[in-house]
């Protein structure tokens, strides 16, 4: 609990820490913030010093950075996160509708996961080296190693082209989202297989199993009970990780699949110098990681005696 | 555990097929836009033309085949005595989308909104453009100097008209159920998708399909694949490789010129390329029929100069073929062979795919001739100001020869004059400009064209730069008829869309 304390109270500093970065990082690529805008907004555009600096202005890019960093950073903690410099909407709502996209996509996506690696993870470790073991360990490798930009057209070609089962891009229905969750939850799946494969394995050897086996405990419990349940806790704290990640990080999915989540929006404000897309978009990626590692933790804590006894 | 798996795996595929993929539905269609609205359909920018080509905003005038200014919104126009104004006579029983009428105050309302934003677009930019009501049919727009070109001004897609309340809020207008063209937008879902509904109040032509949902894919190869499975029925911009695999599907692919080059930009504010013998051997190098034919593998045409064949003025003769005698020749009249060989760096950026393999060739092609090339592919937006200080030596540039409407003077200005706002080679000629002054008065559209001509033979000429290739626009229909390339980029694609069968 004393430890769990202390995460918490690190997170406004941390948070705080964050918001430097994610103010002065844009800010020190060299781009011409308001030439980018202006240009992403119509792109054939050369903008005359006379309309730059009226867009700087308007902007409030024309006080200094410590001034625009302190205004920002009081304006969000009033809950304004600024307007959109290209699409001039607030950025709240925008960040709002793309979260809420990438946290549905990611979650399916790692329940997925889970329910795949788990059983295969823990059927690979009762008899390693055997076949399905190897079979396991084989296709775990393989989904470790094919990139999402090569799995995701593939199984476009397959499963919407030549299957004509579910439709190739879009958003909007459940059939939409099946083939996104379907790339995003492979390498998951295949990390999260060879973790509880090799947890599994080492716990089936540890002492206290063997007096469990001793007592007459029968395999499908010591399997379960005490080998994919000690197991379990590693693939938590990894799934923290993942969360924020996929979160943040799933754009070629959304660019191939034409999903408006929040990778593909933060990639494009990057790409565009919108700055308060970027703020908005990145700090809400870092609360995210933060959060889902405290939650991580306190389920580590919950599942695993043995962490819970170090915590205290 | 399990059982459980297998449950949720036969829920999701029986969700999943039981959904179906998007096909043509009765007269519906899908459709997949290679560009998705940057600025939430505002009008001060790109989604201004986008709302043309998707049918639903319209202008004041639009342009024929050639070019020239033709009927829209306003049926008429003219001079009146003074030089400086122009009368519009507007459309006589057009309403917009929410039933009010065309009049000459919500035209007025309109066009004076899009001169009041901060970054006004560049069709009205500094021109001190004002509009007033000139009766129950007609409007007076004046420019603070006389302008020749104005009916064709009113041709941008940043000039649409909207009903006056898509302006009420005083924030940016809103588009949804305001404008007047064949289909009537009926809603968006931010950037991703948006719905079109045909407009049967409609003063022209009525639109191929009854409902068309319009989803925006950024990934050319995702484009092709929704077309080839059924899910959209029409997609623009599909990568040259995905024509085969189109066609074996059932679908057509048509290729057309787009209105932009890639041009190879090179520094003449200082050496080497001051020198213009450097800048003719570098010319001579570099083969652009190779490079349009065989690095591009036909996705482009080779340029010969600056304007290509999506405009009347276009040059359409092929390019001549590389001579390297003749670069190596003039390499050493300015001093440069294997005693004191060339080094020049050669910036480009990889937002458009083709970019960074061309530079790689070009930097093979100048080898040959004993240029050593150092290429770097970087982000533009970092790489833009360095350029437009002269801290370069060459630049590979995409850049579309258009703005805002079917005229070259704005790009030749800011592109080529001395003062140009966008000079990135820094080229300055006293003649060049002169030439280009002159457009200010010069009211016919085919005159005018004729300058385009004359002033892109003077770029090549003096070997300004290089024009490598003009890009070719690729569009690709499935289950639907009627689709007429748009090489201009200012008219309406999708209403003439018709749903087969």
């Amino acid at each position: 609990m004393r430890r769990l304390l202390r995460r918490l109270a690190l997170l406004p500093p941390v948070l705080l820490a964050a918001s430097v970065l994610v103010f002065a990082l844009p800010r020190l690529t060299g781009a011409d913030t308001v030439r980018t805008v202006l240009r992403t907004r119509t792109a054939s555009e050369a903008p005359d010093p006379v309309t730059q600096a009226r867009v700087a202005a308007e902007f409030g890019l024309d006080g200094s950075a410590v001034e625009q960093y302190f205004r920002w950073l009081a304006a969000a903690c009033r809950g304004d996160l600024g307007v959109s410099f290209v699409t001039r909407t607030p950025v709240g709502s925008a960040v709002g509708d793309a979260l809420t996209i990438s946290l549905l996509l990611t979650v399916l996506a790692l329940v997925l996961a889970v329910l795949l690696g788990l059983p295969a993870g823990v059927y690979a470790a009762r008899r390693p080296g055997g076949m399905l073991d190897r079979t396991v360990t084989g296709a775990g490798v393989l989904g470790v190693s094919v990139p999402e930009f090569v799995l995701a057209p593939v199984l476009v070609l397959v499963l919407a082209v030549h299957a004509g089962m579910l439709p190739a891009v879009g958003w909007g229905t459940p059939a939409h989202a099946v083939l996104p969750v379907l790339t995003l939850a492979v390498y998951p799946a295949a990390l999260t297989t060879q973790l509880i494969r090799a947890e599994t394995i080492a716990v089936l050897a540890s002492p206290h199993v063997r007096t469990a086996r001793a007592k007459g405990l029968t395999d499908g419990r010591v399997l379960w009970l005490h080998g994919a349940r000690l197991a379990t806790t590693s693939v938590l704290s990894l799934s923290g990780m993942f969360v924020a990640g996929m979160i943040g990080g799933s754009v070629v999915v959304e660019v191939v699949f034409g999903i408006p989540g929040l990778g593909r929006l933060l990639h494009e404000a990057v790409l565009a110098q919108d700055l308060p897309m970027i703020q908005a978009g990145a700090m809400t990626v870092i609360g995210i990681a933060l959060v889902a590692g405290v939650v991580a933790e306190v389920a580590q804590l919950a599942l695993d005696p043995v962490a819970r006894e170090r915590s205290r | 555990m399990l059982r459980l798996f297998t449950a949720v795996l036969l829920a999701c595929t029986l969700s999943a097929c039981s959904s179906g993929t998007a096909t043509a539905d009765g007269d519906s269609i899908a459709v997949a836009m290679q560009f998705p609205p940057r600025s939430a359909y505002a009008f001060d920018a790109d989604d201004g033309a986008l709302l043309m080509t998707l049918g639903v905003a319209e202008t004041l005038t639009t342009v024929d085949a050639q070019a020239q200014p033709a009927p829209s919104l306003a049926t008429a126009w003219e001079q009146t005595g003074d030089p400086k104004t122009w009368r519009f006579t507007l459309r006589p029983g057009v309403t917009f989308h929410d039933g009010t009428p065309l009049t000459p105050q919500s035209v007025v309302t309109a066009l004076s909104y899009i001169t009041s934003v901060s970054a006004p677009p560049r069709a009205v930019r500094d021109i001190g453009l004002t509009v007033t009501a000139d009766g129950d049919d007609a409007v007076l727009i004046s420019t603070s100097q006389p302008d020749p070109v104005l009916p064709l001004r009113m041709s941008s897609g940043n000039l649409g008209i909207l009903a006056p309340s898509a302006y009420a809020t005083g924030q940016q207008p809103s588009v949804l159920r305001t404008a007047t063209g064949p289909y009537i937008l009926a809603s968006v879902a931010g950037a991703d998708s948006a719905v079109l509904e045909r407009n049967d109040a409609y003063w022209g032509a009525k639109a191929g399909a009854s409902t068309v949902t319009v989803r925006y894919v950024t990934d050319p190869q995702s484009r092709a694949l929704a077309l080839q499975s059924g899910d959209v029925q029409f997609a623009e911009g599909l990568p040259h490789a995905a024509t085969a695999q189109v066609e074996s599907a059932g679908g057509t692919v048509t290729a057309y010129p787009a209105a932009r080059t890639v041009e190879l930009l090179l520094n003449q504010a200082a050496a080497p390329f001051a020198d213009s013998r450097v800048r003719q051997a570098v010319t001579a190098a570099i083969d652009r029929n190779v490079l349009a034919a065989k690095v591009l593998e036909g996705a482009a045409t080779p340029a010969s100069d600056l304007f290509g064949s999506a405009v009347p003025w276009g040059a359409t003769t092929a390019p001549q073929a590389s001579d390297p005698a003749t670069a190596k020749r003039l390499l050493a009249e300015a001093g440069h062979g294997p005693s004191s060989p060339l080094t020049v760096r050669l910036w480009t950026f990889p937002n458009r795919p083709e970019m960074p393999v061309l530079a790689t060739a070009i930097q093979a092609m100048l080898a040959e001739v004993g240029i050593t090339v150092e290429v770097t592919v970087g982000d533009y937006s970092a790489q833009e100001p360095k350029i437009l200080a002269g801290e370069f030596d060459m630049f590979l540039n995409s850049r579309s020869y258009l703005s805002d409407f079917a005229d070259a003077a704005s790009v030749l200005t800011s592109d080529y004059t001395c003062k140009g706002s966008y000079n990135i080679d820094h080229f300055c000629s006293a003649e060049f400009d002169a030439a280009i002054a002159g457009l200010s008065s010069t009211g016919d559209v085919t005159a005018r064209q004729k300058v385009f001509a004359q002033a892109a033979a003077m770029l090549t000429e003096q070997a300004v730069g290089v024009m490598i290739v003009h890009p070719n626009n690729t569009a690709g229909t499935r289950g639907v008829t009627g689709f007429t390339p748009d090489p201009l980029g200012v008219r309406p694609v999708l209403p003439q869309l018709q749903p087969a069968g």
